[in-house]
């Protein structure tokens, strides 16, 4: 095969590149092993690593060695080649199915769901220990497009930067004197549209990326759809929130006393219905109700988001979703109806509440990748309020 | 060192419900090295002539084994442990002359040479017999790659159906064996037998003055064989049946009856020794299915050599609602599909003319014209036109010839399992 060889195969060794499935010497699977995104490290950032921010365990930071070793449907070995050596189930990597618990208050989950063969849904998160003082968390949320090949490395890789982007916007920003009232939201409207950009070089670069790599391999025939995504980011300060997003993953704000609400308008279709007059169960039952009309990507004509700022005046839940997750609770009064369920059977941790949401959309069907990021609001009365 | 490589082509992509997966597996040899000079063990190569009477009939057979004979002698390797038989009613020692094999070196290759040129012909064809006689002389030497030219002119006389089996199961796994007939009196039919059990090759020579260069690329391709005994080793998982496994390319072979199971979820397949060459497998298996948008192995189709896996490919199965993904046709998998058809409808076509039944020949036949156009197998179409006019190959409208001559006919049988190559695509 050719290709220039980019790293060692992590099972036996040998020499692999960058477009091999499996290992040539010792047909370990590679797809799940080598880090998607290992070519993409952040550069030119601060040192984001540093304390007190805690960044979600991405797969990034897992070990290589991301397979179970028993299968989950029959309990038979799993092979180095990732399958079951009895029922031939392929073994679940990392990639396939992942949580994030960076605080206490902040947990999340990635999904594959059932229906899909591939993850292409992503998130990355950070956190301070707690939300007080000058304590703050990210969320991101990439939904890779599932009819370009290798949307799943594209989404990762936006998540990931615009995660690190907004960690050390934040950071810069708490060593300057703190903006207020028209000034601040201002402000963190920039952030969100630079991390919105960041991602969309990601997305450029991992596109970039690939087409060198199909271009080594010998000439492209056909057109191949650019790899692409959606993207949400959330910033949780305390008493504001801020989010923006491009395309139909979603923010909603799930206060404990008070109304549920949506805070991102989707960039679909089904939205433009919607807005036209359309009730919202009708619109979003069309059949092109999940073609977005902005997305991350090289042919995409609006990289941009759209941003809004909330008060967090009470306690509740920030939620970022992909629409494998919302489109089995399309409202924010049934989100928080699936969270309050979530805690009354137990569930303890921001990240059991999102495994649990998650174990829904896949009771329904799981059509779709599933990704559901939570952080926990206390309220006002820790902290004194900052604006006027 | 001899290095394999094996490349899946197939459609992963089933429909919901859906438990069929057929994938083709190309498996290459490279650096094979030579027969018997690879630390595998040492080669032993035996020649087995006609001397029936009816090889004096004419006598340019007789003249052209001889001559035959005296090039392979000349093709064998220096050390490769060899004799020279002579078939007839029983099968008699030409060299040496004791009921022995022995290392080929230049005096002995001039002895055997000169025994050679000095045969004679006379008796009866008993081809069990022969298989008998070779299998002995091979067991008398400790080789690790056993293999055998077969030469005849007739078909099997003086013994009953039943014996030539028995001779070929006893063969079997002993030695591997290519089987050539000379004119038009034996039978396609009885040393296919022969050569599918014994993983070698059959053909026809249709004059006399083909018979040397035919021996000279038997022997050389045979010395080329630098990797022993290499298997095909497929795992299927639980709850699963392989439907079939067939060599494709570079003839069609189904090795399905040759299966040795090893565990309740493996077989191995032999596969014989292999030089620098690359050969097709069509794997096909029924796998219990699995919910949409699940991912299961269905087949790791591996090369054994001396019980280490050389190479590995994995036969995939993802279950999904995607029809585009679901109807796509995999061009080898349908491909070696016709070829396989192919084949048959070219045997038992000719097996309807031969009883008689001019309907079912012209429907195979015709079947068999179509495919042959279809896959580019000009040298099969060219072979057909000898038997039926081809009038329509798009729709495979034939009609049988009044007059063919039976030496085209066996041409036509004896090429019916070559296959043509699809044509490549870039390995998933």
């Amino acid at each position: 095969m050719a290709g220039v060889p980019v790293s060692a195969c992590p099972h036996c060794g040998a020499e692999i590149h960058e477009s091999d499935a499996f290992c040539e010497a010792c047909g370990g699977d590679l797809v799940g092993a080598v880090e998607p995104a290992a070519a993409l490290a952040p550069a030119g950032y601060p040192d984001v690593h540093h304390a007190p921010f805690t960044a979600g365990t991405s797969i990034l930071n897992a070990p290589q060695q991301q397979r179970t070793v028993a299968c989950g449907y029959c309990g038979g070995a799993i092979n180095i080649d990732g399958f079951c050596e009895n029922c031939g189930a392929k073994a679940p990597t990392r990639r396939d199915h992942w949580t994030e618990s960076p605080a206490a208050w902040v947990g999340a989950v990635c999904d594959r769901g059932i229906r899909h063969a591939r993850n292409e849904d992503a998130l990355a998160t950070m956190a301070t220990e707690s939300l007080a003082g000058n304590g703050f968390a990210v969320l991101v949320v990439c939904d890779g497009v599932t009819s370009a090949p290798d949307s799943d490395q594209a989404s990762l890789a936006a998540a990931i930067e615009a995660r690190d982007h907004l960690m050390a916007a934040v950071r810069v920003s708490e060593q300057s004197p703190i903006p207020v009232g028209a000034a601040a939201i201002e402000a963190s409207v920039r952030w969100m549209t630079a991390a919105c950009r960041v991602a969309q070089v990601a997305v450029i670069g991992v596109t970039e990326r690939i087409r060198a790599a199909a271009a080594q391999r010998g000439p492209v025939t056909g057109s191949v759809e650019p790899p692409s995504c959606t993207f949400v980011a959330a910033v949780v300060q305390p008493q504001r929130l801020i989010t923006a997003w491009c395309g139909d993953s979603r923010a909603y704000w799930l206060p404990d006393d008070g109304e549920a609400v949506q805070l991102s308008t989707d960039h679909s279709l089904a939205s433009e219905l919607i807005a036209q007059g359309m009730t919202r169960e009708l619109a979003e039952q069309s059949p092109t109700a999940h073609t977005i009309t902005r997305w991350l990507g090289i042919d995409s004509p609006t990289p941009q988001p759209d941003t809004a700022t909330t008060d967090l005046d009470r306690p509740g839940w920030v939620l970022l979703c992909s629409d494998g997750m919302w489109n089995y609770a399309t409202g924010a009064v049934e989100l928080a109806g699936l969270v309050s369920q979530a805690i009354a059977d137990g569930a303890t941790s921001p990240t059991t509440i999102a495994e649990s949401l998650a174990a829904f959309a896949n009771d329904q069907g799981g059509h779709d990748n599933i990704t559901v990021a939570l952080a926990r609001v206390e309220g006002t009365s820790s902290t004194p309020p900052e604006e006027a | 060192m001899a290095t394999y490589t094996a490349d899946v082509f197939q459609n992963e992509f089933l429909p919901d419900g859906s438990a069929e997966v057929h994938a083709v597996v190309t498996v290459a040899c490279t650096g094979a090295g030579q027969a018997g000079q690879s630390g595998a063990g040492d080669a032993a190569e035996i020649i087995l002539i006609d001397t029936s009477g009816s090889m004096d009939m004419p006598s340019a057979k007789m003249i052209a084994a001889r001559r035959a004979a005296h090039v392979a002698l000349d093709e064998i390797h220096d050390g490769t442990l060899f004799a020279v038989v002579a078939g007839n009613t029983g099968a008699q020692m030409i060299y040496p002359l004791q009921p022995s094999m022995v290392r080929m070196d230049a005096a002995h290759r001039t002895a055997a040479q000169q025994y050679v040129a000095a045969v004679r012909s006379g008796g009866a064809t008993t081809i069990g017999r022969w298989l008998d006689t070779v299998r002995e002389l091979f067991n008398t030497v400790p080789a690790a790659q056993r293999h055998a030219i077969l030469l005849t002119d007739g078909k099997q006389e003086h013994e009953t159906p039943a014996e030539l089996d028995r001779a070929i199961a006893a063969a079997t796994g002993v030695f591997q064996c290519d089987c050539r007939g000379v004119g038009e009196n034996w039978v396609v039919d009885q040393l296919r037998k022969i050569s599918n059990a014994l993983l070698g090759t059959v053909d026809l020579i249709a004059t006399p003055d083909q018979m040397e260069a035919d021996f000279e690329a038997i022997i050389k391709r045979s010395m080329s064989r630098g990797v022993a005994d290499a298997r095909l080793r497929v795992w299927a998982p639980a709850g699963s049946e392989v439907i079939f496994v067939r060599q494709v390319a570079p003839t069609v072979e189904d090795l399905s009856d040759r299966a040795v199971q090893m565990s309740p979820l493996i077989r191995e397949y032999p596969t014989g020794s292999w030089a620098d060459e690359s050969r097709d497998y069509h794997v096909a298996v029924r796998v219990p299915p699995a919910p949409v948008g699940s991912e299961r192995l269905a087949a790791r189709v591996e090369m054994v050599v001396n019980d280490q896996v050389m190479a590995k490919g994995l036969v995939r199965a993802v279950w999904s609602v995607d029809t585009d993904l679901t109807t796509r046709i995999n061009p080898a998998v349908a491909h070696y599909t016709g070829q396989a058809e192919l084949a048959d409808a070219i045997q038992q076509g000719l097996a309807a003319r031969k009883e008689g039944d001019e309907r079912t020949a012209t429907v195979l036949l015709g079947k068999a014209a179509k495919i042959a156009h279809d896959g580019g197998n000009e040298a099969t179409t060219r072979l057909l036109s000898k038997v039926v006019d081809i009038e329509d190959p798009d729709t495979g409208t034939v009609r049988l010839k009044r007059e063919v001559a039976t030496l085209d006919e066996m041409a036509l049988d004896t090429s019916s399992t070559k296959t043509v190559r699809v044509r490549r695509e870039e390995p998933k």
